[in-house]
């Protein structure tokens, strides 16, 4: 079964133009959508599908005041389908919709479709960095930073789920569906990657009650920490309140910045996550300030040492 | 000593009830204290709450963007971190994580002229 990770993720809102302009300020970019929402897609097609909650082609909202409607993994072939067909059906309801995609849910009530991948292969260099004792990565000339540099999100990273029950959830994933745990922060929950996605994470439990079951937050891969730090800045400076970072968390590596939402959840930037094969062991830590990251900054308005020059300041004027 | 002539107004300076209009919500900040403070104008009547949503400890900020509370339809101040719902009379919160906990409620003074303090 060779999952890759979200394509999608639909959520059905309730204040669908709010969704819209926050969606557009979040960098991502809207395809084909109208009054009744669509999609808004990452540089590599992957994205957030958004309709007002009441739109009937939506798949049932969750019991929760929870907006999120569907997650939609892509996998590497229809061979995929095949097998994740043959191993759901066992237990459960799998619909084989006309395009070959499937669409069942998961132990909890989460709503899933499984698509042959629609992302598209990015060729972009990362964040280039120089530094002493190493082959400079930028050449002479060649400037790291500049005003309206591009910071757009790369691809859909992660999404974390809020769930009544963990061990019922890394279950499923794990045994039928054949994601990893990487890591797991103790009080909170298992991090997973699918097989065929070498990111420490796609998905991430924070163990809830049965009322909270939903979306605690997505994320989406930038190019690199200054990518993320530009974009952040930016989405602040439109107006956007920042919830928590920017910071580098400990599992996983990632630069993290988490903004509030419109659509129910946090959306974060992430950027220079770690890669893991089948060799690796699994770490655990108890969940906390400490484990959670490594740094935590917290932006402030643009300023500059010292003062304004002669002159300019509101100094008393001289009589 | 309300009903003097003269008020005596021992709060924080807010803002001005034209500041926020009938059916809208705004936070303002006060020097000192972390939090904004939200104030919110329903049927005439002004409701000001902490700008910190109990349901993750310390309490955090709840619009998504400047002064953006509400929920879509206006009915409810909403922390757009999980969607909470929270009455805009009561600060109770009727939907989403902190189902039963409530915002902090802050105390105002209108004055003659219009200046909104809030006991803080
Ligand atoms: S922090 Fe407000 S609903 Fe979760
Ligand atoms: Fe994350």
């Amino acid at each position: 079964m060779n999952i890759i990770g979200p394509d999608y993720l639909i959520f059905g809102v309730d204040d669908l133009p709010a969704s819209i302009e926050y969606l557009t300020a979040f960098g991502l970019k809207p395809v084909g959508v109208d009054a009744t929402g669509g999609l808004f897609e990452a540089l590599d097609g992957t994205g957030i599908i958004v309709r007002a909650k009441g739109d009937p082609s939506l798949p049932a909202p969750l019991k929760t005041a929870n907006m999120l409607r569907q997650q939609v993994y892509g996998v590497a072939s229809p061979a995929d389908l095949d097998a994740i067909e043959a191993e759901l059906s066992k237990d459960r309801r799998v619909t084989r919709l006309a395009d070959g995609s499937l669409e069942t849910a998961d132990d909890q009530g989460f709503a899933l479709k499984f698509q042959t991948t629609k992302r598209r292969a990015l060729m972009m260099p990362a964040e280039k960095i120089n530094a002493p004792g190493a082959p400079a990565q930028r050449a002479p000339n060649e400037i790291g930073v500049w005003e309206d540099m591009p910071a757009a999100p790369r691809s859909l990273s992660h999404v974390v789920l809020f769930v009544p029950d963990i061990a019922k959830a890394a279950d499923f994933y794990c045994n039928r569906l054949q994601f990893v745990i990487t890591d797991t922060l103790v009080g909170a929950g298992p991090f997973l990657r699918p097989k065929a996605n070498d990111d420490h994470h796609t998905l991430f439990f924070i163990r809830t009650p049965d009322y909270m079951q939903g979306c605690e937050h997505l994320a989406f891969h930038m190019g690199g920490p200054t990518e993320l730090m530009v974009a952040g800045t930016r989405l602040v400076k439109s107006g956007v309140q920042s919830f928590w970072g920017p910071g580098r968390h400990k599992f996983g590596s990632n630069w993290f910045w988490y903004f509030n939402s419109p659509l129910g959840c946090h959306f974060e930037y992430d950027a220079d996550m770690d890669k893991h094969d089948d060799t690796w062991t699994p770490r655990e830590a108890p969940m906390g300030p400490e484990a959670s990251q490594i740094v935590l900054f917290e932006m402030r308005e643009k300023w500059a040492p010292g003062g304004p020059p002669p002159g300019a300041g509101k100094g008393p004027k001289p009589e | 000593m309300s009903g003097a002539a003269q008020q005596v107004i021992t709060g924080r300076y807010l803002c001005h009830i034209g500041d926020v209009a009938d059916g809208i919500a705004r936070g303002f900040a006060v020097s000192g204290l972390r939090p904004k403070v939200i104030v919110v104008r329903k049927n005439g009547h002004l409701h000001a709450y902490l700008d910190a949503c109990p349901h993750y400890t310390g309490g955090t900020p709840m619009a998504w963007k400047s002064d953006a509370y509400l929920n879509g339809a206006g009915t409810h101040l909403a922390c757009h971190s999980h969607g909470a719902l929270f009455e805009l009379a009561t600060g109770e919160c009727v939907l989403g994580p902190c189902l039963g906990q409530s915002l902090t409620k802050i105390d105002v003074t209108i004055t003659a002229t219009g200046e909104v303090f809030a006991a803080i």
